[in-house]
């Protein structure tokens, strides 16, 4: 009974949670065109909180992801204005985010740095070159249709974002729970020193973490760009901090504490239908935020208890 | 060693402490099923037991971490509930764990007072007034330990002796328990901590023992208790047993020890290290490891064994000279060249460098040897069935006592957690393993198990290379011994010049050269 509550408590929370706003606010949350439209909101931060899970995976921390979802947006704008085509485009800007996430990497894994400061400072590196290329103004205009329809509106009914995620996620749980380079990754996450001597390349599999979370990041970048036609220098500045809070309540879910992509999304989720259902009540957003921050200390602290009373 | 009895000022032949019949589970295992205890005052009592046996369970219910399902803990006659830690000191009980829990960068001073009551001069913190209480505790328990330097810069010996002043500041400290303190000393270092332990007992400090150096519990122990699966299989005075009857009683069975394996005539060289440098001296390093060969290399404490061990293992670069595995020689640093070429590690310290913790058991098995469990042939795609199989032919044939592959290894005790650790190279043609304490913290049964394991490795035709600390191990194991000192092979032993008195003497004589020569 315990571990089941253990494994499946913060799902059940979601439900509750959801369950709570459809009783509270029958005709405005609970259709189906706004739990659609939650799904819509949640895609770009779940997103960005896979790539987060995919680092946390080897235990680090990526801070320069903000900073790498508005060079996604900025950079995209900032070829396309150059009459550059829109796949050479996507793949200028995944490259140059992955490139980021590589010097954070590698410089993680082969002198030993710790995460916090190295990607703090990519970060802030890459926060620079972002107002460089857009001379600190938001950029719009010049963004081809196609690549802003990636990004907006609906197939069979369902929003395109929602099939980003939907593949987003597909891909990362096989990456970490189904092919070996995961095992890897969760190894090296666990206990860097007995992977390595169990001849886990520390190097190359923690660079590769955090090449996936800045692609990840870059993509979001993107696809926020193309669903409000611009891009602004601070437009990721938002998802940091929402994108860890939804890895560690998902590190609360499924698994003894270790970041998951199942966990993750429902993470994601209990931040979005928060936001969503306290906007529907009229609730203001400075309120939302705190609410946010109690709900993250209290899914982190009935953890801690349950495990300190096992 | 003939100790005069304690003062007993508690009462007529009232114990000091009592435990009768406590029980734990945890699940369906039974971690404790009715074990006994009693600890007279003033007394050094050993409490001895395979890994398993439940001493860490008993240790804990004293110390407050868990509440027993059943039984009486009893002080000085009375009854008490031990609900937390602090009741736990407020009782005087104080606890030295195996893993210490000093802050680096504090001198033993300072160290001494983390969690305890600072001497106050007005607002600020009395650092005189400090070091005179630390400075006449250690007079008594250790008087050469420097009081006034970072514990990073210590032995563990003179760390051991840190937690111990430690335990005796503040409010009075009426029993230690100590966890396998000597496990990683060195011989003069555990013989400065049993003088300790022996002052501690003289101040009427009672002290629970925990080892499995048997010599030594015969040594410094004045009492015993043996538990067995949970329970307390027996008890009694030191004087009146012999380190056989403790064995029997641990085990239910006479102590293994397996004769030495005969070194195969005209196998092929397998490992071959050619004036490979190491260690901060000017000395180079040259041996070689035949097929089906167990040889142990044999240091003092401080020799750099494990370091070497590292080299040969790739996980420090090894500048100059060469490593050959088969014939084929070695780059430096590339763990992964040895793994393709059939080479076996297992570490020394299985927590920090063997186990992943926060994995299963089927992961920590398997991490080495991911391409073998593909669900198809040059797809990276892991088999959970695979998986699952592995883990069950692991636990069969090395017989690891374990519930699910799914499980953590910390769910396991020491012995088959290192188990595990063997395992992680099993189902392979296994070249060369290199064994580093391969049965360190691990009780006599899973001690002679694992000894078995490696000559498993050896008569399949893989060469070992072992160290260890543990002469009976060494006298066990090896066809061959090799004494490493000052950066150096200084001797080797087989056959009938194999004795441990030549072996130590090795060790020792060049240590004393090099005093002289200094």
């Amino acid at each position: 009974m315990t571990s089941f509550v253990r494994r499946y408590g913060t799902l059940m929370a979601l439900v509750a949670i959801i369950a709570a706003f459809s009783i509270a606010s029958p005709q405005a949350f609970g259709t189906a065109s706004n739990l659609i439209n939650i799904t819509q909101q949640m895609t770009l931060l779940a997103i960005v909180a896979i790539g987060a899970t995919i680092v946390m995976a080897v235990g680090e921390f990526d801070l320069s992801t903000a900073s790498v979802v508005s060079f996604g947006g900025i950079f995209s704008v900032f070829l396309f204005k150059l009459g550059i085509p829109a796949p050479l485009v996507c793949l200028a800007v995944l490259v140059a985010a992955g490139a980021f996430g590589a010097v954070s990497g590698f410089i993680v894994a082969r002198f030993e740095v710790l995460s916090f400061i190295t990607t703090l400072a990519i970060g802030t590196i890459v926060g620079g070159v972002t107002f460089w290329l857009s001379n600190g103004a938001t950029l719009f205009g010049d963004i081809p249709t196609g690549f802003r329809d990636l990004a907006r509106g609906k197939s069979f009914g369902i929003p395109i974002l929602t099939f980003w995620l939907l593949g987003v996620s597909i891909l990362a749980w096989i990456l970490l729970d189904k092919i070996e380079i995961g095992r890897r990754l969760y190894a090296i996450g666990g206990n860097r020193e007995a992977a390595r001597l169990a001849g886990v390349r520390i190097v190359s599999n923690t660079t590769f973490a955090f090449v996936c979370s800045a692609i990840l990041a870059a993509l979001v970048g993107m696809l926020l760009t193309g669903r409000i036609g611009s891009a602004s220098p601070t437009g990721g500045g938002g998802f940091l901090l929402s994108a860890y809070a939804a890895v560690f309540l998902g590190m609360t879910a499924f698994r003894e504490g270790e970041a998951n992509v199942p966990g993750t999304l429902v993470g994601a989720a209990i931040i979005a239908v928060v936001g969503n259902g306290l906007t529907i009540l009229g609730v203001s957003t400075f309120m939302q935020d705190i609410i946010t921050g109690l709900i993250i200390l209290a899914a982190v602290l009935v953890r801690r208890t349950g495990a300190q009373g096992r | 060693m003939i100790k005069s009895e304690p003062d007993n000022t508690t009462g007529a032949g009232q114990p000091f402490l009592t435990l009768r019949g406590v029980k734990k589970h945890y699940g369906g295992a039974k971690a404790l099923d009715g074990a006994d205890l009693v600890v007279e005052a003033g007394s050094v009592h050993s409490l001895v037991g395979e890994n398993g046996a439940g001493k860490s369970t008993l240790i804990k219910s004293l110390s407050g971490l868990i509440a027993p399902d059943a039984g009486d803990i009893l002080v000085d006659g009375k009854p008490v509930t031990i609900s937390g830690v602090k009741q736990a000191e407020a009782l005087g009980f104080r606890f030295i764990h195996q893993e210490l829990s000093l802050v680096p960068h504090f001198t033993a001073v300072e160290n001494a007072f983390v969690g305890r009551t600072y001497p106050r001069k007005g607002p600020f913190i009395d650092r005189a007034q400090m070091r005179q209480t630390i400075a006449e505790t250690a007079r008594n328990i250790a008087p050469d330990l420097p009081l006034d330097i970072p514990v990073a810069k210590m032995t563990t010996g003179q760390k051991q002796l840190v937690e111990i002043i430690r335990a005796l500041v503040g409010a009075p400290a009426r029993l230690v328990v100590m966890d396998e303190p000597t496990a990683s000393l060195s011989d003069g270092e555990a013989a400065r901590l049993h003088q300790a332990v022996n002052r501690m007992s003289e101040q009427g400090v009672a002290v629970i023992f925990i080892s499995h150096r048997l010599d030594e519990v015969m040594q410094i122990c004045d009492s015993y208790t043996v538990l067995r699966n949970g329970c307390t299989v027996g008890a009694g005075r030191i004087a009146q047993t012999d380190r056989a009857g403790l064995v029997h009683l641990m085990s239910g069975r006479e102590e293994l020890r397996g004769a030495a394996h005969i070194p195969p005539v005209g196998n092929p060289v397998v490992l071959r290290l050619r004036d490979v440098p190491y260690g901060t001296r000017d000395s180079r390093v040259s041996f070689d490891v035949r097929a089906g060969e167990i040889v142990g290399l044999y240091g003092l404490v401080g020799a750099g064994r494990s370091s070497l061990m590292k080299l040969i293992w790739g996980a420090s670069k090894h500048s100059g000279g060469q490593i050959e595995l088969d014939g084929t020689e070695l780059r430096a640093g590339r763990i992964g060249d040895r793994i393709a070429k059939g080479a076996a590690y297992v570490p020394e310290d299985r927590r920090h460098e063997g186990l992943i913790t926060s994995r299963s058991i089927a992961d920590n098995i398997s991490i080495a040897q991911l391409p073998s469990m593909r669900t198809w042939n040059g797809l990276p795609w892991t088999s959970r069935r695979k998986l699952v199989s592995r883990s069950k032919t692991v636990q069969t044939t090395l017989s690891v006592k374990m519930g699910s592959p799914w499980d953590g290894p910390l769910t396991l005790s020491g012995g088959n957690q290192q188990k595990l650790l063997f395992g992680r190279w099993y189902g392979r043609d296994t070249r060369l393993l290199i064994l580093d304490e391969p049965s360190r913290g691990v009780d006599v049964g899973a001690k002679a198990e694992i000894h078995d394991l490696a000559r498993r490795f050896a008569a399949d035709g893989a060469a070992v290379l072992m160290t260890t600390s543990d002469m009976d191990e060494l006298m066990a194991l090896s066809a061959r011994v090799l004494v490493l000192a000052s950066g150096e092979i200084t001797a080797e032993f087989s056959g009938e010049t194999l004795t441990p008195r030549r072996v130590i003497d090795a060790a020792f004589q060049h240590q004393t050269e090099k005093e002289t020569h200094a």
